[in-house]
């Protein structure tokens, strides 16, 4: 589904030049789910973006579906780290914000009622708890229909019950829908928890450092297993050693 | 209707210390310097048409320059703040042309436009003008990235940019900057009225009506008065403006877990 070919991606020129891809190369299989991790400033956003068709590469190629991503496509629906909501437009104009600038019809009634947000589509953001705005960013992503959900920590900066759950939710929404997922997380039990496999990044400039497979994703009770925790351990290793 | 209360509190507390002085001064120079609020309100009742049509003409006046302001200032300084390119060459400009007030170019502008309504409009325009070009340069600066990186996500084009995120995210900031403005408009509009509105009648204007009665200090303090109504009607009009245009900033806090 996603291929990505000896990815580079600089920003700025001169002594302002920061490299902050250098020679990625992975791919994907569709209908997979994998986690990024790595330290801050690794690229690993940037590779995001990157799928997205908002930065253009450096050097490299890169693939979805068999086709060169040149700029934004309408089957690929990333989810920024706050939500990117705008607090001026209600739940249900935030949730339609994609779907009505692309020009297409839709109704994001069914994504909101989903996602437990009905009765609150005339709500702006800011009358929302935090887990809430959360779900609009994700109704907007889904009321695409994307093939592939690209999401820049979707969960950061939540307390850890709130976390829990959006996992969940997002664990059940790719069991439920089936598309490819890319998440990037600085978490490293949410890496474990969600993803498939686990590419393990380099600080900057960001390279694919080590690919860790992770059968046990989905399985009922995974996040109590012995399984799981010794995943956690192995990746946290993995990161420290990366790192050093 | 509790803002209507405390906006009748204070004027009842401008008009109790505008009687204190009133006797105070009269009691220690033994004459009347300063008329009490009963003797200017009595005098602006008995003139009450007069009066009325000097406050419409200079309402009129600060509301075109206000608009034109806002059309002209607006645009452009969202151009400005949010376009890197535009802000490099021309910021300089404008902070070299900002501080310059506008009166010190009266010669040149009467000059250029003569004395008729024109020139007043120019100069209370200047000043409003570069008020909101300045806020909403700033406003457009400061625009979080993440509302402009979840739009592009979304593929939008320049002008779905501005109008999704530019514009709303900088009003509030451009707003409340033109009310803040609307005390230096209004020091303008008496400026212009009573230095370029000799040739016209108390009728034209509230300044001209402050200058012409300036022996007749009762009336000349009614539109003393009237200048203060025309600022606070133009400043909750733009409160009222901004509560509407920007609902979301006055919504209460989190309703669901």
């Amino acid at each position: 589904m996603i291929e990505i070919e000896g990815l580079s991606v600089e920003y700025g020129a001169g002594r302002r030049r920061v490299l902050a891809l250098e020679e990625v190369s992975l791919s994907v299989g569709e209908g997979e789910f994998v986690a990024v991790v790595g330290p801050s400033g690794c690229g690993k956003s940037t590779l995001l973006f990157v799928l997205d068709g908002l930065v253009r590469p450096s050097r490299g190629r890169v693939e979805i579906g068999g086709e060169e991503v040149r700029g934004i496509r309408r089957d690929v629906a990333l989810i920024l780290q706050d939500a990117g909501l705008l607090p001026w437009k209600t739940v249900q104009q935030n949730a339609e914000l994609t779907l009505k600038i692309q020009g297409r019809k839709g109704d994001v009634g069914g994504v909101l009622r989903q996602l437990g947000l009905a009765g609150f589509e005339r709500r702006y953001p800011g009358e929302l708890s935090e887990g809430m705005r959360r779900r609009v960013g994700i109704a907007r992503a889904l009321a695409l229909h994307p093939t592939v959900l690209l999401m820049d920590e979707p969960m950061a900066n939540l307390d850890s019950l709130t976390r829990e759950r959006i996992q969940n939710l997002i664990l059940e929404l790719w069991q439920r829908l089936g598309f490819t997922a890319v998440l990037v997380t600085h978490d490293i039990e949410e890496a474990v928890f969600l993803g498939q496999r686990i590419f393990v990044f380099t600080p900057r400039p960001g390279k694919v450092a080590e690919v860790v497979d992770n059968p046990g994703v989905g399985q009922a009770g995974y996040r109590d297993s012995d399984a799981f925790r010794d995943r956690v351990s192995h990746l946290r290793e993995v990161l420290v050693g990366s790192a050093a | 209707m509790r803002r209507t209360a405390q906006y009748l509190l204070a004027a009842l507390v401008v008009l109790l210390l505008w009687e204190g002085v009133s006797l105070i001064l009269l009691a220690t120079r033994g004459r009347m310097i300063l008329p009490t609020p009963v003797a200017t309100l009595s005098e602006a009742g008995r003139h009450f048409g007069e009066l009325a049509s000097a406050f419409g003409a200079s309402a009129l006046r600060f509301l075109l320059s206000l608009l034109i302001a806002f059309a002209l200032g607006l645009p452009l300084g969202l151009l400005i703040g949010f376009e890197g390119s535009l802000y490099q060459l021309l910021s300089p400009l404008i902070y070299l042309t900002y501080p310059i007030p506008p009166v010190a170019l009266l010669v040149f502008l009467y000059l250029a436009f003569g004395v008729g309504e024109a020139v007043k409009v120019v100069v209370i325009t200047a000043a409003l003008f570069f008020q909101v070009l300045v806020a909403a340069q700033g406003a457009a600066r400061g625009i979080p990235r993440t509302y402009v990186t979840a739009v592009r996500s979304a593929g939008a084009n320049r002008w779905q940019l501005y109008r999704h995120v530019v514009i709303p995210a900088t009003l509030p900031e451009v707003l409340t900057a033109a009310r803040v403005s609307v005390g230096l408009g209004i020091t303008m509009l008496y400026i212009v009225e009573t230095k370029l509105g000799l040739v016209g009648g108390p009728r034209t204007g509230l300044g001209r009506l402050i200058e012409y009665y300036t022996f007749r200090a009762e009336l000349s303090l009614a539109g003393v008065v009237g200048l203060s109504l025309l600022g606070l009607m133009f400043y909750a009009l733009l409160e009222l403006l901004e509560r509407w245009l920007c609902r979301w900033k006055h919504v209460g806090g989190p309703g669901g877990a």
